[in-house]
């Protein structure tokens, strides 16, 4: 056979064997997803996944080593972890999150339990919706710095390429990519390893879902039904659903959008009506309507994730109480004076109630009842390095 | 009969339709006492109707879908509750009929108002369930032991919680 002849035979080959490589390809990420084995009860549904990003064990092990990995920051002493504590049920514990260079974040840092169901990630921004694209701001983000890595990519990138245990993850976790270190593969992993952020085994969800009548105390019971009347609480109307987040996407179902709220927490005076730079939504939009809106942020654990508002300026949650009970925070005097229940664009869900001091300590209650504190320990989520 | 009826985007079946309860205040003989619905107003058959009382008239089941939970609820429709208490459907369904409607009230004070003819199965598609159960449990906590489930609703505003009473007011002779 000549060469010539040889060679034709081989591209021929080729050309069959490059459709098989695709179709395994396809077929072999579709199976990893299929494969990856969820840790969700009933009834709760599974997160939404994007395509282009399935789901795999190994995956996952990347990206909570990543997020793990004090590596991701300018100084080497910070991760996503610092500002995201599962003991605080990822957030942590602060008014507001400091960046790497120690630069105060304007807001506080949010809980990323259920991170995945949300049709919006950040405090007042619509438009970030997705894991993978949200998780370069911290890390790229110079106002404010957080992980302070712009600029810093190739070293970054250099440091994960030249480590043994990532070399093995990053070939295991995308075997389709010749080049895996990359910004893309690295926010990928750590966007899968956020979706397994999953709580829903908490005391109440054992005497909502699981028929155990005595999960949870008969002052929380108290505490529930104030929180879910239209007519005292309403606290369910924008924290709803079995997320006490509002809406949320699942695997199924990703029609849902983020709803944002104006609780009359400020009405300063001046052109806006909250303090800059956290004018909510109007950040974004620049409608005067959207001034003061923000995300409610999951109830779930939120016994734990004080100091509590997008700006960390309510210490506890029987103060949160005081002021949706008020219908709106009056602040009597400095340069945040004003009075919130008047705040022309608040929500009409946060018209105040009356709540007797026993009232309170059954909401307190009830809320506490949302501690998932199998969550708050889950091994599956915590520090790899710890062990090392 | 039992129609089921699934909706997928009615979000506040569960978690965000409106509900009820001064839970705290309440007495304990309240908490004791048979939990009961009462039909009442301009109708010929005054009912206090407990889960028994419902449980031994047709039963009917819906179910929603709230953020991705499927819920089967099973009770009685409202139209056979009404009927009961001799409220005219159907043919009578004419003239001071169209001009009556009903209060559907929660124990938190909270009220929710029908007219007659959107009840009324001959008139319209609309599935009103009065649930007295979800997923074969009786209804408990922030659901209270009655509730409407009305799964053709966009919102959930409708599907009152807590259920304590309805009653008929006739605004025409």
């Amino acid at each position: 056979m000549t060469p010539r002849v040889r060679r034709r035979r081989s591209r021929k080959r080729l050309r069959f064997l490059i459709p098989l490589a695709a179709v395994c390809l396809v077929a072999g990420a579709a199976t990893r997803q299929a494969e990856y084995e969820w840790d969700i009860p009933a009834p709760f549904p599974r997160p939404p996944v994007p395509p282009d990003n399935p789901m795999s064990a190994v995956k996952v092990e990347l990206g909570r080593r990543l997020f793990y990995d004090n590596r991701m920051s300018v100084t080497g002493q910070r991760s996503c972890a610092s500002c995201h504590q599962q003991q605080y049920a990822f957030t942590d514990g602060k008014a507001r999150a400091e960046g790497a260079t120690g630069q105060l974040h304007p807001r506080s840092s949010m809980s990323l339990a259920n991170v995945a169901y949300l049709p919006a990630l950040t405090w007042a921004n619509p438009t970030v919706t997705s894991l993978e694209e949200q998780a370069l701001v911290p890390m790229l983000g110079t106002d404010p710095v957080e992980l302070g890595l712009k600029g810093r990519e190739a070293q970054f990138l250099a440091q994960l390429r030249n480590d043994t245990l990532y070399q093995r993850l990053f070939r295991r976790a995308f075997p389709e990519s010749s080049d895996p270190y990359t910004l893309g593969d690295v926010t990928r992993a750590i966007a899968a390893f956020e979706r397994t952020i999953i709580s829903v085994r908490s005391p109440y969800d054992r005497y909502r879902f699981e028929g155990d009548t005595d999960a949870i105390s008969p002052s929380a019971k108290r505490g529930e039904r104030i929180f879910f009347s239209g007519q005292r609480g309403s606290c369910f109307q924008c924290h709803g659903g079995w997320n006490f987040s509002g809406a949320v996407r699942y695997a199924g179902d990703t029609s849902a959008h983020a709803s944002f709220f104006n609780t009359g927490l400020y009405n300063v005076a001046g052109d806006y009506s909250y303090p800059s730079p956290n004018t909510g939504v109007y950040e974004i939009t620049h409608k005067r309507d959207d001034i003061g809106k923000f995300r409610p942020p999951t109830l779930r654990n939120v016994a734990v994730t004080g100091p509590y508002m997008h700006d960390g300026s309510i210490a506890t949650l029987g103060d949160v109480l005081d002021h949706y009970a008020a219908g709106g925070r009056t602040i009597a005097s400095g340069p945040f004076a004003g009075v919130g229940h008047d705040n022309p664009n608040k929500a009409p869900n946060v018209h105040g109630f009356a709540m007797t001091p026993a009232e309170r300590l059954d909401m307190i209650a009830f809320l506490t009842s949302l501690t998932d504190t199998a969550f708050l320990h889950n091994p599956a989520l915590s520090n790899p390095w710890k062990s090392r | 009969m039992r129609v089921t009826s699934s909706v997928s985007r009615l979000v506040g079946a569960i978690g965000l339709s409106l509900v009820a309860a001064v839970a705290s205040v309440a007495p304990l003989r309240a908490q004791q006492a048979t939990p009961s619905i009462s039909v009442s107003g301009a109708v010929t058959q005054p009912l206090t109707l407990t889960a028994t009382d419902l449980g031994a008239m047709p039963r009917a089941s819906v179910t929603t879908n709230s953020n991705g939970i499927a819920t089967t609820y099973e009770g009685v429709w409202l139209a056979d509750v009404l009927k009961k208490a001799g409220v005219p459907f159907g043919a009578g369904m004419r003239g001071p009929a169209l001009a009556t409607y009903v209060i559907a009230s929660a124990s938190d004070g909270y009220q929710v108002v029908f007219s007659l003819g959107e009840l009324d199965p001959d008139m319209t598609d609309g599935q009103y369930l009065l649930a007295d159960k979800a997923d074969g449990k009786p209804l408990f906590g922030e659901n209270g032991s009655f509730r409407l489930v009305i799964p053709k609703d966009k919102r959930g505003a409708r599907s009152i919680r807590m259920l304590t009473s309805l009653t008929v007011v006739q605004t025409r002779k």
